[in-house]
């Protein structure tokens, strides 16, 4: 799930602020799940927002109002009837969701309430860890299931590199194992030590430019 | 009696095929009225090309289409459903009554296999009577109304049939028959019974398979940003 | 919205919420089949040994049919009541499957936003996981 955090709130603030009437929209897809952009942190946000601004004498007038995915126009049936209403609106999506948001509504500014941070799992509540950078060459069946281009400091499709410590660990932080010394413990203990040695061509790099892709059932759909 | 006969028969039934007809084209003159075209939007040719060393289609496609997943049920409600269209149309005796009323008659099926396709229909009755009262998922949402449904509808082919075979009285039998036959008619229309004439309507709002025009009509209500 | 747990539900607000989708919705709840079909096409219902809880009509009918037969008279313990229905069992992929071509996951949404107009919502950091 994509992982997102509140942005700090003089940030916000220093967005919204000289706009009149604002609504702050939700999303119940994996900020709401993330604790970040969901009904209650709407909620949240808003009273802190009218409770700072109050304080400098600036009056705002904001909504919350949360559609179930920013990420498709199907869930937007209701927020459009509204965010006409708006001078501006607030999003707590993903970035994806922020700009599906400024899509819909080119004439009214729309602000980021959440800064997106990455593509990972659930280890306990309120805890989140990467574990993918959607580059889009998965590699995980040559490395025990460990992801080298997200763990590895240096991304490095082939290693370890020259800097793993003694104990295990990278040479950029004491407390960040080295992603290719789990790889090989993990290989190791399945007798896989074999794909450790084979060497991986360098990646396309393809996510430097904007990714689109239709799926192969649904080509003909689009060929028409 | 034959007065009772004469009234179903004629004016009655002249009644039941005009409400029927007037119904169905209500019903769709709604539905269109009700929803409307949103444009296609489509992604540019270079992505079609580009993205994906794909594995192809899949296949084990069949599995996952409702003929995979519930192969007799498949095949049983398409059966009786073609029987329940097909009988009532292809019928020799309807054919005798709509000659004598209007002077010309379709094609019409040997009465054996008019007899067999009634059959299947009533058997289909009972089998998707006995599937609400037995497969609990089924049960969970079944209402009275749907078993009211399915009496509408299995009526009209289990005295028709009884009819034909003269196993009870005759002329009261023929006419609970037409009764039956125009209750149906009336009801197909403003029951889940349209749902004959819906389920292709609702093809136009469905871009994912057997697709009505491109399937991309949405209720009109909603208020689309450009 | 803050606060809204305590409020009493305003149902007159939610009888215009589906009053506006009247149209669709009433052909919706009154076109489904009850065939059961769109069962095996979730995800969630094959996860969960086939409980019928988890079949996508059954969810809508026992959300919002039932929010409709009400006209809208709830109150929060009903909205409560049928959070499980359109949140923990349904996660809106779009993947199921009717044979008419009813859009059921529209209609789930439909629910959760009349759920959320009242402040009717999962609290994610509460004892129970929704995902």
């Amino acid at each position: 799930m994509i992982i997102a955090e509140r942005k700090p709130l003089d940030e916000i603030k220093d967005m919204v602020r000289g706009y009149k009437r604002v609504l702050n929209v939700g999303c119940g897809g994996c900020t709401s799940i993330c604790l970040a952009g969901g009904q209650k942190e709407v909620n949240t946000l808003n009273a802190d927002l009218k409770k700072a601004l109050g304080a400098e004498d600036v009056h705002l007038e904001i909504d919350g109002f949360v559609i179930e995915r920013q990420c498709n126009y199907d869930f937007f049936e209701a927020l459009d009837e509204k965010a006409g209403n708006y001078d501006a609106i607030l999003s707590m999506a993903c970035g994806v969701g922020v700009q599906f948001v400024a899509e819909r509504y080119p004439e009214t500014p729309v602000f980021p309430a959440l800064n997106t941070v990455f593509c990972g799992a659930d280890r306990d509540i309120g805890w989140f860890e990467e574990s993918c950078r959607t580059c889009g060459e998965c590699v995980l069946a040559e490395t025990g299931g460990i992801c080298p281009v997200t763990r590895c400091a240096k991304g490095l499709f082939n290693g370890p590199c020259g800097g793993t410590r003694l104990d295990g660990t990278c040479e950029v932080d004491k407390d960040t194992p080295c992603a290719w010394y789990e790889i090989y413990k993990r290989l190791k203990a399945q007798g896989r030590l074999e794909n450790i040695l084979k060497i991986k061509p360098p990646r396309q790099w393809e996510n430097q430019t904007r990714r689109s892709l239709v799926q192969e059932d649904y080509k003909q759909r689009y060929i028409g | 009696m034959s007065d009772i006969y004469g009234l179903v028969r004629g004016p009655l039934a002249v009644v039941a095929i005009l409400v029927f007809v007037v119904g169905i084209i209500y019903q769709a003159r709604q539905f269109f009225s009700l929803t409307r075209e949103r444009p296609v939007v489509l992604p540019p040719a270079s992505v079609l090309g580009k993205v994906g060393q794909s594995s192809g289609p899949s296949l084990n496609a069949i599995n996952n289409s409702i003929l995979g997943v519930h192969p007799y049920l498949t095949v049983i409600t398409s059966i009786v459903h073609a029987c329940l269209v097909l009988v009532p149309i292809f019928l020799l005796a309807h054919n005798v009554l709509l000659y004598e009323s209007l002077g010309f008659n379709l094609f019409a099926f040997p009465e054996p296999v008019s007899d067999a396709f009634t059959l299947i229909v009533i058997l289909g009755g009972v089998f998707f009577f006995l599937r609400r009262i037995l497969v609990r998922r089924v049960r969970v949402i079944t209402t009275f109304y749907d078993y009211f449904i399915l009496l509408i509808v299995v009526a009209p082919f289990l005295t028709g049939y009884l009819a034909t075979h003269q196993w009870f009285d005759y002329q009261t039998m023929l006419i609970v028959h037409i009764l039956a036959g125009e209750v149906m008619l009336v009801a197909i229309p403003f029951t889940k019974l349209k749902h004959g004439l819906l389920f292709f309507l609702y093809r136009y709002l469905m871009h994912y398979e057997h697709s009505l025009g491109s399937g991309t009509r949405v209720w009109s209500y909603s208020k689309l940003a450009k | 919205m803050p606060d809204q747990e305590k409020k009493p539900v305003d149902t007159a607000a939610i009888a215009s919420m589906l009053k506006k989708k009247e149209p669709e919705m009433k052909r919706v709840l009154n076109y489904c089949l009850r065939c059961s079909i769109c069962a095996e096409s979730c995800f969630l219902y094959m996860a969960h040994d086939g409980d019928p809880q988890y079949m996508p009509s059954y969810k809508v009918i026992n959300s919002l049919g039932k929010l409709y037969k009400k006209k809208g008279n709830v109150d929060r313990e009903f909205l409560e009541g049928i959070k499980g229905l359109v949140w923990r069992n349904c996660v809106l992929c779009h993947r199921c499957y009717c044979p008419i071509g009813i859009d059921i996951p529209r209609m789930i949404d439909f629910t959760r936003s009349i759920c959320r107009s009242e402040g009717v919502y999962p609290e994610q950091d509460g004892g129970e996981s929704w995902l």
